[in-house]
């Protein structure tokens, strides 16, 4: 098993036809990925990797019965397309482009919340389930199939802890892209309450970074749960009131600092991890 | 982005919340002139992007024009947190009787919109937030949701705003959260809305702070002198020169030069470092998908920085893929040359092609690759983290 997505899930793509849409949309693909098409306003009956182009959100669904939408558009778009996928019944979107407008998120995020879909973004890496289905824009070459999920912030750092998991024989279950935006569709604590439900997940490990919130709120689930949590944080020796690249990683006053948030997990029952090869170390140690 | 108090006042002024007659000075002698025209006491006020300006001493009455150019001459000597004081507000002195604190701000974690006020104006509400909870009013609203009249006066009435002036204070609510709403704000504030003697509320100070991923959609703000803005105090001569080139970038002090893929590994990869006994040069991130170009230029900015001793290069492909960062690597080479020992690590998409890349460049030139130690995914990036601290420690040795 897996969370969010597997081989069964019917994907299609926003933005199909754009540069970035057409090349990750054959990547996946080639990973084996189920995309059964995608739209594109004004292109609806051209081909991309011989699947359809339509109009809009609700023909794509109605012809093809897609449940995953996964966003290639710039920011501004985004707003409008997400909702639109929402209420054409899509349960579960992937909004990869950065610098979404914040107040665009939340609107995004209410839509979420009253159709009962689940959106990770912006700014995000994607989502994949080793061997089964891959959305978004992550390097195959890190993931292979087995028993640890891991949710990040951050592509890249998702990239590193899979392939500490990979060569260490561990594998992963699902890998999310929680996403590098300041306000995201999804938090840390509703992706780790995914991965308790899920049996196949064995341990997961959470990497966040200076900045934001959502790191603290994890604090409310991780006492609730049975699988054992593995936290990371970035930004332990950042230097303060700097912004550092992500959006979201600004350290605001005495909130957000990286050793704070570690803390906190700590606090909270997480095991804490200082660089990747800590990883399956303590994994070890726990008997996972 | 931040707005200067005299910029949030006129999108206060646009939404007729009301604002003390004021005039902005760049110069002694144009103060002097606005408050000998003025004839009565004023505040001078300086105009930084920065909280805390107060207790910095960066507002200052004067009781006329004489004692204005005197108090006005110290006030552009003022360099506040990294930020000169290029320019004063000019206020008539308001004679207060009490004051107010109204905020809005988004609740990242609920995903709500929220307003907070407080009797207690004029202080650090942070502070007051912490010591004294009670005196916080707190009010959480849906994007989608409109601020009702009578809500606002509920907390106009809350906060000890009296009576004959609740309808005025929640209009002035009303009016700052539809601000808020309007210019896709991430903080609007009064610190403090000012109860006069005579019995007027004023908004005494404005802290506007934008979003700077919507200001593509307030084309007014440009009209109105408004622009795009970096937020931090003053800059490096490289971080201005990053930021021309659009890198997000910052000097930090050590001596190992960090070239890596995205901000995430950009800000644990400085971690690394700091684990294994280095000190990190800068900074970096290369953005999403950069081009060759890109690559290159966050090359130059390294290699041109005597600080730095040894560059440390990540790069795992995802949106960004290996191919365009083996030419990007290469165009720096050819073009530039590079001084110093780089050690890195490429995988991830396209990798294969990178790999071929600069191998065919290697074959063609091998001298541009004499300092170049390159590893892939079999090498953990920790082992190339140690690398550079080693090779960091031998140049520092050396010399």
């Amino acid at each position: 098993m897996a969370i969010l997505v597997t081989k069964d899930s019917k994907v299609m793509v926003q933005g199909i036809t754009g540069g970035a849409g057409k090349f990750h949309t054959e990547r996946m693909i080639g990973y084996g990925t189920n995309v059964i098409g995608g739209v594109t306003p004004g292109k609806g009956g051209q081909t991309v990797a011989e699947r359809p182009v339509f109009d809009t959100v609700e023909e794509c669904v109605l012809a093809t019965g897609a449940d995953v939408s996964v966003i290639f558009l710039p920011a501004r778009f985004v707003k409008e397309a997400a909702i639109e996928a929402i209420r054409a019944g899509i349960k579960f979107l992937v909004v990869i482009p950065e610098h979404i407008p914040i107040h665009d998120m939340l609107w995004v995020r209410k839509e979420a919340v009253a159709h009962g879909a689940t959106v990770i973004g912006g700014n995000t890496a994607g989502v994949i389930t080793p061997g089964e289905a891959n959305l978004g824009i992550m390097p195959d070459i890190a993931f292979t199939p087995g028993r640890v999920g891991t949710v990040s912030r951050s592509g890249s750092i998702t990239y590193y802890v899979a392939d500490t998991l990979t060569q260490s024989g561990y594998g992963e279950t699902t890998c999310v892209g929680l996403g590098g935006d300041p306000v995201l569709g999804s938090t840390f604590a509703e992706i780790l309450m995914e991965f308790e439900e899920d049996e196949a997940t064995k341990a997961v490990v959470m990497c966040g970074e200076i900045g934001g919130v959502y790191e603290e709120i994890a604090t409310d689930v991780i006492p609730k749960m049975t699988t054992p949590v593995l936290a990371m944080i970035g930004g332990v020796f950042a230097p303060e009131g700097k912004r550092m690249g992500h959006a979201g990683a600004i350290v605001e006053g005495k909130m957000g600092t990286a050793k704070e948030k570690l803390a906190m997990l700590a606090d909270a029952g997480a095991h804490p991890c200082k660089t990747f090869k800590a990883i399956p170390e303590t994994l070890a140690k726990l008997g996972v | 982005m931040r707005l200067y108090e005299f910029e949030g006042k006129e999108l206060f002024a646009k939404f007729r919340i009301p604002i003390p007659k004021s005039r902005i000075a760049g110069s002694v002698d144009e103060v002097f002139s606005h408050v000998q025209e003025w004839g009565i006491p004023v505040a001078l006020k300086s105009q930084v992007l920065t909280g805390g300006r107060g207790k910095a001493g960066g507002i200052k009455l004067a009781e006329g024009a004489n004692e204005a150019r005197t108090v006005a001459s110290d006030l552009f000597n003022l360099t506040i947190k990294g930020f000169p004081v290029e320019r004063l507000l000019i206020e008539p002195k308001l004679d207060i009787k009490q004051e107010f604190y109204i905020g809005v701000t988004i609740d990242r974690a609920k995903y709500k919109l929220v307003i907070i006020a407080s009797g207690e104006g004029g202080v650090d509400i942070e502070k007051t937030a912490e010591e004294n909870p009670e005196k916080i009013i707190r009010k959480e609203i849906g994007i989608d949701e409109e601020l009702y009249g009578f809500e606002a006066m509920g907390i106009a009435k809350k906060i000890g705003i009296p009576s004959d002036l609740l309808k005025t204070g929640g209009a002035i609510i009303v009016k700052l959260y539809n601000l808020f709403k309007k210019y896709d704000a991430k903080l609007v504030e009064i610190n403090p809305l000012v109860l006069t003697s005579d019995g007027k509320l004023i908004a005494a100070d404005a802290r506007v702070s934008l979003d700077d991923d919507a200001v593509f959609r307030h084309a007014d703000l440009k009209e109105m002198g408004i622009e795009a803005r970096h937020e931090e105090g003053e800059m490096t001569e490289r971080e201005k020169q990053a930021q021309e080139w659009g890198i997000p970038y910052l000097d930090l002090g050590g001596n190992i030069g960090m070239f890596p893929g995205g901000a995430g590994f950009g800000i644990m990869g400085n971690d690394f470092i700091h684990y294994y006994g280095g000190e990190p040069a800068n900074f970096m991130d290369s953005g999403g998908g950069p081009s060759p170009e890109r690559i290159a230029k966050m090359l130059v900015l390294l290699d041109e920085n005597p600080n730095v001793k040894v560059i440390f290069g990540a790069r795992f492909g995802g949106i960004s893929r290996c191919d365009d960062f083996a030419k990007g690597v290469i165009m720096f080479l050819r073009e530039h040359g590079l001084s110093k020992p780089l050690v890195m690590r490429m995988t991830g998409n396209v990798w294969q092609e990178g790999v071929r890349l600069f191998e065919e460049a290697k074959a063609e030139s091998p001298e541009l690759f004499e300092h170049i130690e390159t590893h892939g995914i079999e090498t953990p990036i920790e082992q190339i983290s140690m690398r550079a601290v080693e090779l960091a420690k031998q140049a520092e040795g050396g010399n």
